[in-house]
């Protein structure tokens, strides 16, 4: 049995306590949180007992065997490496770290202990996303992609997100270098990496939205755009938006000779199948093709729910499973290093873009302009 | 207005969510009982139009503060209870999930309580609650819902996060006031309503599943007109003899949820709307509840018996104790009331 800890007592952390629970061989057994009575009130409805309001005090009292570290971000870094040098295995919710070198030091720390560590990163889990990856090991595409794209999107209607940091800048999101970007986004970046080499070049040009803008946004910004290129030439596009409407969650991969879309709104994938029809069969064929596969995709989301399969949180908690298989089988993490650390580069790289250069005046931002001078990563 | 109260028209007194649509109209009666030093504490990202236009509509409203902090804050709660007497206290947490509710009402709490014990001139902390933190399951249909009800135990089966950080907010208001001797009230308004808010109160019915499904059939409902329930709120941080008590708050005449309903269609817009019976509300919501639970939450269970009791069961109710106690009288009659709630959709369709 798998003796687990929560440390930041959150709105996300009833996820991962209710994940938790649908995992055969676990329990979560302590609870801590700067402000206890966070850490009592999720004791107090999950009949948890031990609550803690200090990291160090938990981990010598609770001995648990996994961390999941669901704070503010600024916290990620110094409360994993706490718990990776008390002997546990760290779970630290996204994004990773606050910055790539910080996400460098932990897995190496990771590494040298012999401990496990990996990435909310669970929209990489889901149902849709599970079955991309058979396809995609299954060489679906015919080869590496040629270009991928990455929308992800945010409703600014959700005040109770949004209202506390607007007019805040001691808000704990406003104190990230990419701010409500920072937050938010790795889920959309973590998508691509693992079909990019570790050498890219990025270029990036966010602006804020007229709707942020009369919110009272400040200096946030809300609409990035985000150009990649890897050493092997595989591109990618990454959207961020909170103005597309409707709301676009969706990765589309095209390789060398099939392509797939991945919808996460709807949890559907299509194929998209090299085939050529003649005439103006091309106009008929096609659409009810896709038409079927739509079909399709209901009907298997309609017998995964039937069969329990289709949850709400259903990436993170096959994440957090594969997790603690990885510790108990000792094989290798659900999400390799290597993505773990280039999520975290690209986002050093896309906030220095945008933010930097916007300080400089050097770039209007603002009102969209494009920041150039790409980057070439160094490799890790 | 009585001049027998615990302080004097130029004590200072903080006002928290004095921008929302019960604090506004705090913020309007405490001006014209000629209390001229109020701080009005409000969110740094609100919208003021509301209370400013009340602050400049009188001389006295000039004088007052706008402070605006959160109340997360241990030090915008000292700048907010600095120097103040009453604190009337209706900041509350919206969020739906359980621990931003917890975190908004409870935790904002105990730090402005601590706050007003450390820097105030300390009177009386009123805490505007809510009838949400009460419990009808184990009352008959029908029965006398008071301030000697039951308060709900399991708000995290009954998937209210309102519900859970209200009860937590006052358990710590009593926590205060038993240990550290704050004199305090609890107010639990019912369903507020008037200009300023539009939406139906979920004990007429749902439109979750689009269409609306009149669930509060022949109820009463626990209705309180704002200005009556802003007059409750001021007059329980003035009166004397009440430190500890706990009022219910609504108005004397209540009107049933179909009368509620056929009002408001009359005025604002005809729609379909399907009665159901509370037994077969109560029985889809236990069904769902079971299903959720067979399925560790593939449906989250927003809706379950707890909760269909506390919307949609039906009591009736008493405001006894706030006409004894506080002198409490509504200053709109039901039918003006009612009146000017279904204004605000001529002024500005929706």
């Amino acid at each position: 049995m798998l003796r687990i800890a929560i440390i930041g007592c959150g709105k996300i952390a009833d996820q991962h306590v209710l994940s938790c629970r649908r995992i055969v061989g676990c329990e979560v057994v302590a609870l801590c949180d700067r402000e206890v009575l966070m850490a009592r009130q999720l004791g107090e409805r999950f009949g948890i007992a031990a609550c803690f309001d200090d990291a160090a005090e938990m981990l010598r009292s609770a001995k648990p065997n996994v961390v999941h570290i669901t704070t503010p971000p600024q916290g990620h870094f110094s409360l994993a490496k706490q718990c990776l040098e008390a002997g546990s295995h760290v779970y630290l919710e996204k994004p990773f770290t606050v910055t790539a070198p910080e996400a460098e030091e932990l897995i190496r720390l990771a590494e040298n202990r012999g401990l496990k560590i990996t990435a909310g990163h669970n929209l990489q889990f889901t149902l849709e996303m599970l079955e991309m990856r058979r396809l995609v090991a299954q060489n679906f595409l015919g080869g590496k992609p040629v270009h991928l794209e990455s929308h992800f999107s945010y409703d600014l209607g959700d005040a109770s997100y949004v209202g506390p940091l607007l007019g805040n800048r001691k808000h704990w999101v406003r104190q990230l270098p990419g701010q409500l970007l920072h937050n938010i986004l790795s889920h959309g970046i973590a998508k691509l990496c693992p079909f990019l080499d570790d050498r890219v070049e990025i270029i990036a040009s966010a602006h804020q939205s007229a709707q942020l803008q009369r919110l009272g946004g400040e200096e946030i910004l809300d609409e990035l755009r985000v150009l990649i290129r890897d050493a092997s030439g595989t591109t990618a596009f990454f959207c961020f938006s909170t103005q597309l409407k409707p709301g676009l969650n969706q990765l589309r991969i095209c390789g060398p000779v099939n392509s797939i879309t991945v919808d996460h709104a709807s949890g559907s994938l299509l194929r998209h199948v090299k085939k050529s029809y003649k005439s103006y069969l091309t106009y008929f064929v096609p659409p009810l093709k896709n038409a079927k596969q739509h079909f399709r995709n209901a009907c298997v989301n309609f017998a995964n729910f039937l069969n329990g399969k289709l949850h709400q949180d259903s990436g993170m908690k096959e994440l957090i499973e594969s997790f603690y298989q990885s510790i108990q089988s000792q094989g290798p993490p659900p999400i390799p290093y290597r993505e773990i650390l280039l999520t975290a580069r690209i986002m050093d790289e896309i906030f220095g873009q945008i933010y930097s250069r916007k300080q400089a005046g050097g770039i209007a931002v603002i009102t969209g302009g494009v920041a150039n001078s790409p980057l070439v990563l160094p490799t890790p | 207005m009585s001049s027998n109260n615990i302080i004097s028209t130029s004590d200072r007194i903080l006002i928290t969510g004095s921008n929302g649509f019960i604090g506004s109209k705090v913020v309007e009666i405490l001006l014209e009982y000629g209390f001229a030093n109020l701080r009005c504490f409000v969110r740094p990202s609100s919208k003021l139009d509301r209370l400013k236009n009340i602050l400049n509509a009188v001389p006295a409203g000039k004088t007052a503060e706008i402070v605006s902090g959160d109340l997360l804050s241990r030090d915008d709660c000292r700048k907010a209870a600095e120097g103040v007497s009453v604190i009337y206290h209706l900041a509350a947490g919206m969020e739906k999930s359980f621990a931003g509710a917890f975190m908004n009402s409870a935790i904002a709490t105990r730090n402005l309580m601590d706050a007003f014990m450390e820097h105030g001139h300390v009177a009386r902390f009123v805490n505007v609650s809510s009838f949400a933190v009460y419990s009808n399951l184990k009352m008959p249909r029908g029965a006398l819902l008071d301030e000697t009800c039951p308060l709900e135990d399991a708000p995290q089966e009954r998937h209210d996060a309102y519900c859970f950080g209200k009860l937590k907010q006052e358990e710590l208001v009593r926590e205060y006031g038993a240990k550290h001797n704050l004199p305090c009230v609890i107010l639990r308004p019912g369903a507020v309503f008037g200009p300023g808010k539009k939406a139906l109160s979920g004990r007429v019915g749902i439109d979750t599943f689009g269409f609306f499904i009149h669930l509060g059939g022949a109820n009463q409902l626990p209705l309180t007109f704002v200005d009556n329930c802003a007059e409750a709120i001021v007059l329980a941080g003035l009166k004397p003899g009440v430190d500890g008590e706990v009022f219910n708050v609504v108005d004397d005449e209540r009107l049933t949820s179909a009368e509620f309903l056929q009002a408001y269609k009359q005025k604002v817009k005809p729609f379909l709307s399907v009665r159901v019976p509370f037994f077969v509300a109560n029985g889809m919501c236990g069904l769902w509840e079971n299903y959720s639970k067979w399925r560790q939450g593939q449906l989250p269970p927003v809706f379950n018996r707890r909760r269909a009791a506390a919307e949609w069961k039906g009591n009736c109710y008493s405001n006894q104790k706030l006409h004894d106690r506080l002198g409490w009288k509504p200053r709109v009659n039901m039918s003006s009331a009612l009146r000017a709630f279904l204004s605000q959709y001529e002024q500005a369709p929706n």
